[in-house]
């Protein structure tokens, strides 16, 4: 196995409320390794946006050391691809002018990243909609748009907050195969998060399962499925009792 | 995959027909709808036109209080071939191009330093918010004082009128924008300026396009109260002359122009607003 990539040791997030201090995140420690697929799960309000933020740099932790690549996290980075629940496209620029809004914030070469835009669509589905607006998409279209362009500047981190938490379970199901087929091919540290375990289960090398008031890492579970991962691995035994694992340790099973 | 099958799959044969027929007969429907409506519209005016001959020439209102239709239409005629009318329209026409450009300037200018630049923000947001409160009509009569008979007094009222509904817009669209896009840009390590060009400014575009059409109607409303109030030409100067000289057909006659002017103008914005725009539509 490869060095962490990332590490975080004794992480605490405290947000001061009109009500006292609300603690979001107590005392979390992990190491990620590189190229390793990993997600967060947990009930609603356990911390899991909260450290992805953090991760992503996008907010301060209150405590702790958190290390990428060695560096301390104290502001965005732009190896680091982050990915929201709704897929924000900026509905006056067409499909191909979103998936190259990085290469141009970035200033990146033109001519690669106009490639690489087609490269990308045509690797989502949606080679003949370069043209077309957000607004002419369906859900399932416009978050394929989405991942293409968290590809488009090749961070080798990405950080995803329930991105198809929004979609309905068939379109969510054919993101998640997509999903692994994209990372079977390009090997990226990857940081889901979700609240469906099977969806967990089912895209992860490890789960870190966190649970909530205060927001605490409860355990980390290896998933030991065999790679690469079919939905079909759903039906077997392993599977089933890796979920239950989990279900346990969040409690929802007594 | 499910949705990867192209838009415009080409439908088999039999469907073929029967689609054809049916995208022929929405095409007919709306073509319909529009001639509907527009005949609707061409019948009130119609009617409105109708009811005003009828009130004017059978002598249910005094001529003196509103002319016939046939009075104002000679009106019409006699006033622009006056060797006085251009003029006095060139001189309006200025003043409100001059304060609507500099009224809406100002406000998007000063919308976006407030929105982006916290100090300026803490600094002057609440003396704006207040000026906002009193009607601004009431400075007519200083700033004919101030700036005189000539067309600097209108364009300042012209200006002071347009400027808070530009600015309040344009403070309120660079606001009013997700929390995820703005996370999005700061994930990609976008500068301020970055910022703001790719997603504050288009994202604003709709709601200050809005705060234009506003600025339009009160950069004429500016203008014309301000000639009213002191002025020796425009079309608000005439109208109040001939209201004073009880020529009404006349009177009629230019508010009728003035109004169709205003209108022809809001139709070009809203056609722009459009083009500017065109992502609402989608
Ligand atoms: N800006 C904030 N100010 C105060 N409290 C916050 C803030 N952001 C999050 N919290 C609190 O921190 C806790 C963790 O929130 P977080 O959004 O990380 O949960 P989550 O695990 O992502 O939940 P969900 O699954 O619903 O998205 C919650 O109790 C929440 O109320
Ligand atoms: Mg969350």
């Amino acid at each position: 196995m490869t060095q962490d990539i990332i590490t975080g040791s004794g992480v605490s997030k405290v947000y001061a409320t009109a009500t006292g201090p609300l603690v979001a995140l107590d005392d979390v420690s992990f190491g990620i390794r590189e190229g390793e697929f990993i997600s967060l799960v947990g009930p609603s309000g356990c911390g899991k946006s909260t450290l992805l933020s953090i991760l992503g740099g996008l907010e301060d932790k209150s405590l702790g050391r958190l290390e990428i690549d060695g560096r301390e996290i104290d502001r965005p980075r732009a190896d680091v691809g982050m990915m929201f629940q709704t897929p924000v496209l900026f509905p006056w620029r067409t499909i191909r002018e979103n998936v190259r809004l990085p290469g141009e914030i970035l200033r990146l070469n033109k001519t690669e990243q106009k490639a690489r835009t087609e490269e990308l669509l045509e690797m989502v589905g949606l080679s003949g909609f370069g043209d077309r607006y957000p607004g002419e998409l369906s859900g399932g279209m416009r978050q394929r748009v989405g991942l293409a362009r968290l590809l488009a500047h090749d961070p080798k981190v990405l950080m995803m907050d329930e991105p198809f938490g929004a979609l309905d379970e068939f379109t969510r199901e054919t993101m998640n195969i997509e999903l692994l087929r994209i990372w079977e091919a390009m090997r990226k540290t990857v940081i889901f998060v979700t609240h469906n375990i099977g969806e967990a289960v089912f895209l992860s090398d490890r789960v870190f399962v966190m649970t909530p008031r205060p927001g605490r890492l409860e355990g980390i579970v290896e998933i030991d499925l065999p790679r690469p991962r079919t939905p079909e691995i759903m039906r077997e035994a392993r599977y089933g009792e890796l979920v239950f694992q989990i279900r346990r340790m969040l409690g929802v099973d007594h | 995959m499910t949705d990867t099958a192209p838009i415009h799959a080409p439908p088999s044969d039999r469907q073929g027909d029967a689609i054809a027929r049916f995208m022929e007969s929405e095409r007919r429907r709306t073509r319909r709808e529009l001639w509907t409506n527009r005949l609707l519209a061409l019948g009130f005016g119609l009617f409105v036109l109708a009811l005003w001959a009828i009130a004017t020439h059978g002598g249910f209102v005094h001529k003196l209080i509103i002319p016939t239709p046939l009075a104002t239409l000679e009106a019409a005629g006699r006033v622009s071939a006056a060797d006085y009318f251009w003029p006095n329209v060139w001189v309006t026409l200025q003043e409100i191009f001059w304060g609507f450009v500099i009224g809406m300037a100002a406000g998007a200018f000063f919308g976006i330093l407030v929105a982006m630049f916290a100090p300026v923000r803490a600094t002057l947001y609440p003396y704006l918010v207040a000026l906002q409160a009193p009607p601004k009509i009431v400075l007519a009569p200083i700033f004919v004082t101030w700036f005189g008979f000539d067309m600097e007094s209108k364009i300042a009222i012209s200006v002071v009128m347009c400027f808070f509904p530009m600015f309040l817009n344009t403070l309120t669209g660079l606001s009013a924008v997700d929390p995820n896009a703005i996370k999005l840009m700061r994930s990609l390590t976008a500068s301020r300026w970055q910022t703001f060009r790719h997603l504050l400014l288009p994202n604003a575009a709709p709601i200050m396009m809005a705060g234009v059409k506003l600025c339009w109607t009160l950069a004429v409303l500016g203008v014309i109260v301000g000639e009213f109030v002191g002025a020796s030409a425009g079309i608000g100067y005439l109208i109040y002359a001939m209201n004073f000289q009880l020529d009404i057909p006349a009177v009629f006659f230019l508010i009728i122009l003035l109004s169709v002017f205003t209108l022809i103008v809001y139709q070009v914005i809203e056609w722009l607003e459009g083009r500017v725009i065109f992502w609402n539509s989608l």
